[in-house]
């Protein structure tokens, strides 16, 4: 096998066009290989001795969904702006944090929010109207966490839930009380906006008066 | 039935038995290694311990801990591949279409036919009987016969498909084959000066009457070398599948196939890396024999013999296939020019070079 640089391979491939010649591939400027290069066998050595020190490396693969919760890599711990399953806050009372002003709906792009609104119970003061209905149809849902920042009264959130496998369709459209539920079983029922007014992840800003 | 009648049924139910149990498990093996190579985790989740097993539908409870995980993947890819649909395209020459598989999955099994599995057994009559299924006097010639016949799997595969890639992967794997078993029995042919013989059965005497240091490897290393390329392109193997070649071809010559008519490919050719193994290991690594036989057989027994040769050979050959999924995630695949270019400008070169040197020195 002649070796052959570029400018010169091209001589070679007019002049016959079903052998290319070895290095017409070549960049002009590509260095020419060596003799024990050429052998190839030194070359994969070194590259079989490199495949294998990686079959002792840590993999770079996180088992997410394992089973001790304690280690990070055997359980996947979310971030702290992680954009996981909806959930609904509620306020001091227990009672549903959201006024049904329909902000979310309307900031919503994949329109999967689906808001009715009733008034509230006369013992409630501080508002005139809450959600008789609230369906969110994650099927739709982008994830995208716009809702969040539409609230004005910091009701709806997206929590760290990733873990999200239904056997049916009718299981992934998540109503009212499933909402307010997940809140409950996250411990996030009460929380406070956590990363977004100023755009830094996990800062909690100082509560402000009305 | 006489020990005799089991002597001939034992090396049937080893061959056969053993390389159908060892298929799936090379699979995951496959899978493992290439994950690990590639810094990620692999099969890891259908294990029989630990949260998700399968046992729990028993109502077996089976530990919090994870252990062993994906062992039983082959299990549920053989599930997976039985219970697909079978498609059979309308396009297709339907009879070759339905053959071609079978093509694909037998040779590679009819080579271990002559591979010798274990030490000889003496019966009580002085007769010694080699554990192999078919003491063919010509065995080397029946393994490059029965070679040959598998390109017909591929290339009826590629050609019944009526498929422009199915056809090229088809075509490659031909022109391949073909190339690389004019390499490969020039190769053979110094191996057959140097044992004199081409009886498989004779060839492992011969290296178990000289020990270790009668090992074929020891006398033959470029021929060691140049056989383990050709190995690699027989078995179209990376770097040199070209009659696959995910990039180019589809999935080349199984573009067409579904269902269990692929998983027949699939198995197909890794029996066929199992069986090149054997081959390998009968030709350069002593085949069944281990360091310290004759020891063993005269104080502990010829079936203690017999048995640790049998696990002598399995362990040469597994490590070639384990060498070979190494290489598979090493190395590039070739261009095919390439591939032809080294088949007849560097392998058949070389093997004549190496005719003439071996000859020289059996000159006496």
């Amino acid at each position: 096998m002649a070796g052959g640089h570029g400018h010169e391979a091209h001589a070679a491939v007019s002049s016959s066009a079903s052998a290319i010649p070895v290095g017409a591939f070549l960049a002009p400027g590509d260095p020419e290989l060596t003799w024990v290069e050429k052998l190839y066998l030194p070359e994969i050595a070194k590259g079989m001795a490199n495949t294998f020190s990686h079959l002792f490396k840590k993999t770079f693969t996180i088992d997410y969904d394992g089973t001790q919760r304690d280690d990070p890599r055997k359980f996947h711990v979310p971030s702290a702006g992680y954009r996981g399953e909806h959930y609904l806050k509620k306020d001091e009372q227990g009672q549903v944090k959201c006024v049904a002003c329909f902000m979310c709906a309307a900031a919503c792009p994949a329109e999967c929010i689906h808001i009715e609104a009733t008034a509230v119970p006369p013992e409630c003061s501080d508002r005139e109207r809450m959600p008789a209905r609230f369906e969110i149809d994650m099927l739709r849902c982008i994830y995208c966490g716009m809702c969040e920042e539409a609230c004005p009264v910091d009701a709806i959130a997206l929590g760290p839930t990733y873990n999200m496998v239904s056997g049916t369709r009718e299981a992934k459209v998540y109503d009212r009380d499933k909402l307010l539920q997940s809140g409950e079983e996250l411990g996030l029922s009460l929380s406070k906006h956590q990363y977004r007014p100023d755009g830094i992840p996990g800062h909690v800003p100082e509560p402000k008066a009305h | 039935m006489t020990a005799e009648h089991y002597l001939k049924i034992l090396p049937l139910l080893v061959a056969f038995g053993g390389v159908l149990a060892i298929v799936p498990l090379l699979v995951f093996l496959e899978r493992k290694i290439c994950a690990l190579i590639q810094d990620r985790m692999g099969p890891n989740r259908v294990g029989l311990f630990g949260p998700d097993s399968p046992l729990e539908v028993l109502g077996i409870k089976t530990g919090e801990k994870r252990f062993l995980g994906g062992l039983l993947q082959p299990l549920a890819d053989a599930i997976k591949l039985f219970s697909k649909e079978d498609i059979i395209p309308p396009h297709v020459e339907k009879y070759l279409f339905e053959f071609a598989p079978l093509f694909a999955l037998l040779p590679p099994f009819l080579a271990f036919a002559v591979i010798p599995l274990g030490a000889p057994i003496s019966l009580d009559g002085g007769k010694s009987v080699p554990v192999v299924i078919a003491d063919l006097g010509v065995g080397l010639l029946w393994i490059l016969s029965v070679a040959s016949l598998s390109a017909y799997g591929v290339a009826l595969g590629g050609w019944a498909s009526n498929n422009k890639y199915a056809l090229l992967g088809g075509i490659r794997a031909t022109a391949q084959m073909i190339s690389y078993e004019v390499g490969m029995g020039l190769v053979l042919l110094s191996v057959v000066m140097h044992y004199q013989s081409i009886s498989l059965v004779n060839i492992v005497n011969t290296q178990v009457n000289g020990g270790v240091g009668g090992w074929g490897i020891f006398y033959q290393p470029l021929a060691f070398l140049l056989f383990v390329i050709c190995a690699f392109a027989e078995n179209n193997r990376l770097p040199f599948d070209m009659p696959e070649c995910e990039a180019e071809l589809v999935g080349g010559y199984h573009t067409e196939y579904s269902s269990m008519k692929f998983g027949m490919f699939f198995q197909g050719e890794y029996i066929a890396m199992l069986a090149m193994g054997a081959l390998l290991a009968t030709l350069f690594l002593g085949g069944w024999h281990f360091p310290k036989y004759h020891w063993v057989r005269e104080n502990l027994g010829q079936l203690v013999a017999l048995a640790l040769s049998l696990i002598s050979l399995g362990a040469k050959t597994m490590a070639f296939v384990i060498f070979s999924m190494w290489v598979r995630w090493t190395l590039p695949r070739f261009r095919y020019d390439q591939l032809m270019g080294l088949g007849w400008k560097v392998i058949i070169p070389l093997a004549l070079l190496n005719i003439v040197v071996t000859a020289a020195l059996n000159i006496r």
